[in-house]
Parts: C-alpha cells; sequence; structure tokens
C-alpha cells in the first residue's frame, strides 16, 4: 500500500504523526490510518489544559463505519486544539498531514527518542498489513 | 479457523480494490473507494452490490404457496402471483429465526430469499415443518448469484441489457433471460431506492456485473448498504431482530396477520404486546453505536441503540433503538450515553431519509 510518510515527522505505532518544534508537539494522523478509516465524520480532542500520558488515549476519531482511539505520542498539556478540523473532520482525509489535532507542550522530551523515523514507520506499515 | 467462502465475483472486487472483511462466513467487500460516494451512488444515479452470499430456497408443486403462506407471519395467499412479500420467520413461541422476502414467482412457484448468516438454521427449520405438503423445497443458495441494482437510474441501465423489461411495480418480480439464461428479477432492495434484484446461475451474474460497470454503476460494499438501510430505518437481522424477540418489539406488527387461518406463530403472537418499541433518534453532535445506552432526562436507561451510524445524506448521527415500551418518556426528551458524556437525541417519526422508491 502506497502511502505519503513525510520524512521530516515522528510517528507512533498507533499511526499518529508529530512534528517537533522545540518542547512543542503537534499532533494528527497518518495518510495511512485516514485511508484505512476511510470517510471521518467525527473528531473528539481534548481541551486546552489537559494533561496527557505518553501511550494513553487522548480523544476519538470516527468514520462513518468505525471508531478509533487517538493515543498521545508524549506526557504534556495540550495548548492548542484545531476546531476548524474537529467542525470539519473531512479535512484529514483531504489532507492528514496538514490537518493537525493538538498540539502539547511536552514535560520530558526524551520521550521524542520513543517515536518512529519516516522509515521505521514506513517498514511498521509494510509489516502490519 | 474454517474457511470462507468467496463468490463468484471476489477475484473482480479484488482488481477493483476493495477492502475484504469476513462477513457471516464470507469474504464480501465492505467498501471499494469511499462509503459517502458509494452511498451517494445509490441515492442520486445508480450502485451493484455482490449480495451472492444470501440465500435463495425454491418451493414448488401443488401447495407451494399453502407451504410458504405457514411458515411465514404476512400474508403470501393474499399476495398476487408476480409480487415479493416481506416477512418474518417465526417459531411457534413467536420468537423471530429470521426476516426474509417470500417471491411468487408463478403459480406452485416460489422463491424465498434468506439472510446469510440464517441460511442453515432457516433450512432446516422449513425442512421440519415441510411435511403434510405436496410441493418440493430446495436449497439452491450455492448454485445462484445475487447482485442488486439500486439507485434513481436503476431501470434506465438495466431496460437495454434485458432488452424486454416491463416497468415492474415496486415488490414484483418476473423470470426473464440475460444473454440467453433464465434470470428473477425482483423490483426489491435494501436502500429504499428504485432498484431490481438479480438472481440467477454464477455464470449469467459474472456476465452480466461487468455490463453494469460498462454502463457506469458504482460498485457498492457492505458498509454503504448498511447506510442506505438504516436512513431508510430497514431492520437488519442480528441487530433490530434476533432469536429473543417477536416481531411487535421490532416495530413489525404490520407484517403479522392473525386472521390468517394457521401459521407457525399465530396462538403465541396472539396473545403478545409489544414490551419494546423500536425507535428512530438522530444527533446534532455525536455518532451513536449499536450497544450504546438511551437514557431518559432523569438519566435512567431505557433502551440500547441496535444499529447506528453516521448518516452521509443528513450528515448528522442516526440511530434505530430498542426501548422499553413501559419506558419511553412523555417528555420526548432521549439521551444517548457516548463515551460516559450524555449527547441529546430528537426522536424522529418517519424514516430519517425518504428513498425514491416507486
Amino acid at each position: 500500500m502506497a502511502t505519503n510518510i513525510p520524512a521530516n515527522l515522528k510517528y507512533t505505532k498507533e499511526h499518529e504523526w508529530t512534528l517537533i518544534e522545540g518542547d512543542t508537539i503537534t499532533v494528527g494522523i497518518t495518510d495511512f490510518a485516514q485511508s484505512a478509516l476511510g470517510d471521518i465524520v467525527f473528531l473528539e480532542v481534548p481541551e486546552v489544559g489537559t494533561d496527557l500520558k505518553a501511550g494513553s488515549t487522548f480523544g476519538v476519531v470516527e468514520s462513518i463505519k468505525s471508531v478509533s482511539d487517538l493515543y498521545s505520542p508524549v506526557t504534556g498539556e495540550v495548548i492548542a486544539r484545531n476546531t476548524d478540523v474537529e467542525g470539519s473532520p473531512e479535512k484529514i482525509n483531504e489532507d492528514a498531514y496538514g490537518a493537525w489535532l493538538i498540539k502539547v507542550k511536552m514535560k520530558d522530551s526524551s520521550e521524542i527518542n520513543k517515536l518512529l523515523t519516516a522509515e521505521q514507520y514506513q517498514e511498521f506499515c509494510n509489516s502490519s498489513h | 479457523m474454517t474457511e470462507l467462502f468467496k463468490t463468484q465475483l471476489y477475484d473482480e472486487h479484488v482488481k477493483l480494490g476493495a477492502k475484504i472483511v469476513p462477513f457471516a462466513g464470507w469474504d464480501m467487500p465492505v467498501q471499494y473507494t469511499s462509503v459517502k460516494e458509494e452511498v451517494l451512488a445509490v441515492r442520486n444515479t445508480a450502485g451493484v452490490f455482490d449480495v451472492s452470499h444470501m440465500g435463495e430456497f425454491f418451493i414448488e408443486g401443488k401447495d407451494a404457496e399453502a407451504f410458504a403462506d405457514y411458515l411465514v407471519t404476512n400474508d403470501i395467499l393474499a399476495a398476487p402471483q408476480g409480487k415479493a412479500v416481506y416477512s418474518p420467520l417465526c417459531r411457534e413461541d413467536g420468537t423471530v429465526i429470521d426476516d426474509l422476502i417470500v417471491y411468487k414467482l408463478a403459480p406452485g412457484r416460489v422463491m424465498i430469499c434468506v439472510n446469510a448468516s440464517n441460511i442453515d438454521k432457516d433450512f432446516s427449520w422449513m425442512k421440519s415443518q415441510h411435511h403434510g405438503f405436496d410441493c418440493s423445497f430446495t436449497n439452491m443458495s450455492h448454485i445462484f448469484s445475487l447482485l442488486a441494482l439500486q439507485g434513481p437510474k436503476s431501470f434506465e441501465i438495466l431496460k437495454p441489457l434485458l432488452g424486454d423489461l416491463p416497468d415492474l411495480e415496486y415488490y414484483s418480480v418476473f423470470e426473464t433471460t440475460f444473454a440467453d439464461s433464465p434470470v428473477i428479477l425482483a423490483r426489491t432492495g435494501y436502500t429504499g431506492e428504485d432498484g431490481f434484484e438479480v438472481f440467477a446461475h454464477h455464470h449469467t451474474i459474472k456476465a452480466l456485473w461487468p455490463k453494469l460497470l460498462e454502463a457506469g454503476v458504482t460498485p457498492c460494499g457492505l458498509a454503504a448498504r448498511d447506510v442506505l438501510r438504516l436512513e431508510v430505518c430497514y431492520p437488519l437481522y442480528g441487530h433490530e431482530l434476533n432469536d429473543e424477540i417477536n416481531p411487535y418489539d421490532a416495530g413489525l406488527g404490520w407484517t403479522v396477520k392473525p386472521n390468517k387461518t394457521k401459521f407457525i406463530g399465530k396462538e403465541a403472537l396472539a396473545a403478545k404486546a409489544a414490551k419494546f418499541k423500536l425507535i428512530k433518534l438522530q444527533l446534532e453532535k455525536g455518532i451513536p453505536r449499536e450497544g450504546y445506552s438511551v437514557l431518559n432526562a432523569q438519566n435512567e436507561v431505557i433502551g440500547t441503540i441496535t444499529s447506528g451510524t453516521a448518516s452521509v445524506v443528513l450528515n448528522k448521527g442516526i440511530a434505530l433503538a430498542r426501548v422499553k415500551i413501559d419506558k419511553i418518556p412523555a417528555d420526548d426528551i432521549f439521551m444517548i450515553d457516548i463515551r460516559s458524556k450524555n449527547y441529546p437525541a430528537q426522536l424522529i417519526k418517519k424514516p430519517f431519509v425518504t428513498g425514491g422508491h416507486k
């Protein structure tokens, strides 16, 4: 399955992408994930100020026929949510890497070492399908 | 794990890039491109579903209609020849074995189309009731394939392919040919739109499928089919219907004809009143899913969602819910518990979407 996996991002095995800028991390779901889900119709993300724990669920993305949890790549505090995408979740299908979901201020930046590189994520996608 | 059955068109679905999932013991296409596009194709133009997993039984002989009439709760004898009749199939105690369509093909010739997941259960039940009727009863599921062509353009697409296609009434059936092979053509479906179900031997269906695609028909998967049937509030066995409830509990009282002289379940159903009501709920925000609880204004659980989805046409959450009849709130205030948060839901009286069938 050919998917778009930008080299400048880091990834999780739960198919989130992350953009790391200093101690701020922007989170979305990958092109592979949006394609597997199909038409996305609902998005639930936490309020600004919510504390997240690495690996725990922080929200939900729903396609017409499925409900999938979103997993926080890092521990930290939500400092922004993309209300534009919440109102029009189909934007995730249109541009998975443009339609970010939340921005998190990281508590422990060493956690980013656990994230996958683009090559590792590509390999993960290939091996799991 | 036992190997799953594949329809005769399996390779075609794979070639089209369909996502294949196991369903009722079959490897079935769940979607080709996008559920949304497939739903809209059926609502606006035409889509085709390979539903060859469904079962076909034939009853032939002098008592064919009488046997079919005895098996089901709806009135088969009263229906004219050439008509299709939707009905539950019940046990003596009134519980629902399956829901099905009885097709009156010709005097002494009846076809019954049943759900794929219930073929064996239905056939052995019906066989056990067959004694005393002067007719044959045969499971032909393995030699028949079935395509459902659905959508407002169905007639104009199918007519040139079949040459001879009368403008059949909705829920009627007739036997014709395609490429010199027999086909049973019914103006039925599971989408609320106009359309045809084409029952034929495998080789005939394999020849028809590419002709439909060439004519611009969109191949549609089971996911779109489920959204379409839920938008027009058709029940699905295993969700709105099951082995434990009777037709009254599923809003199917109209399919039980207590004045028929005899049918299986007559006595039990005559003594039954509905304990549940199947209601339609619509949400401005949030998507209801099967199993979610329905609450009243006092936060009391009064029922359960039996099917829920995002409606493609309305772009809103829609659901059918089985609610205890004595718990239906007089104030019409309903809420749905979605991940421990209560979302207000509006009670809808008519189907969410009005299909365009004749």
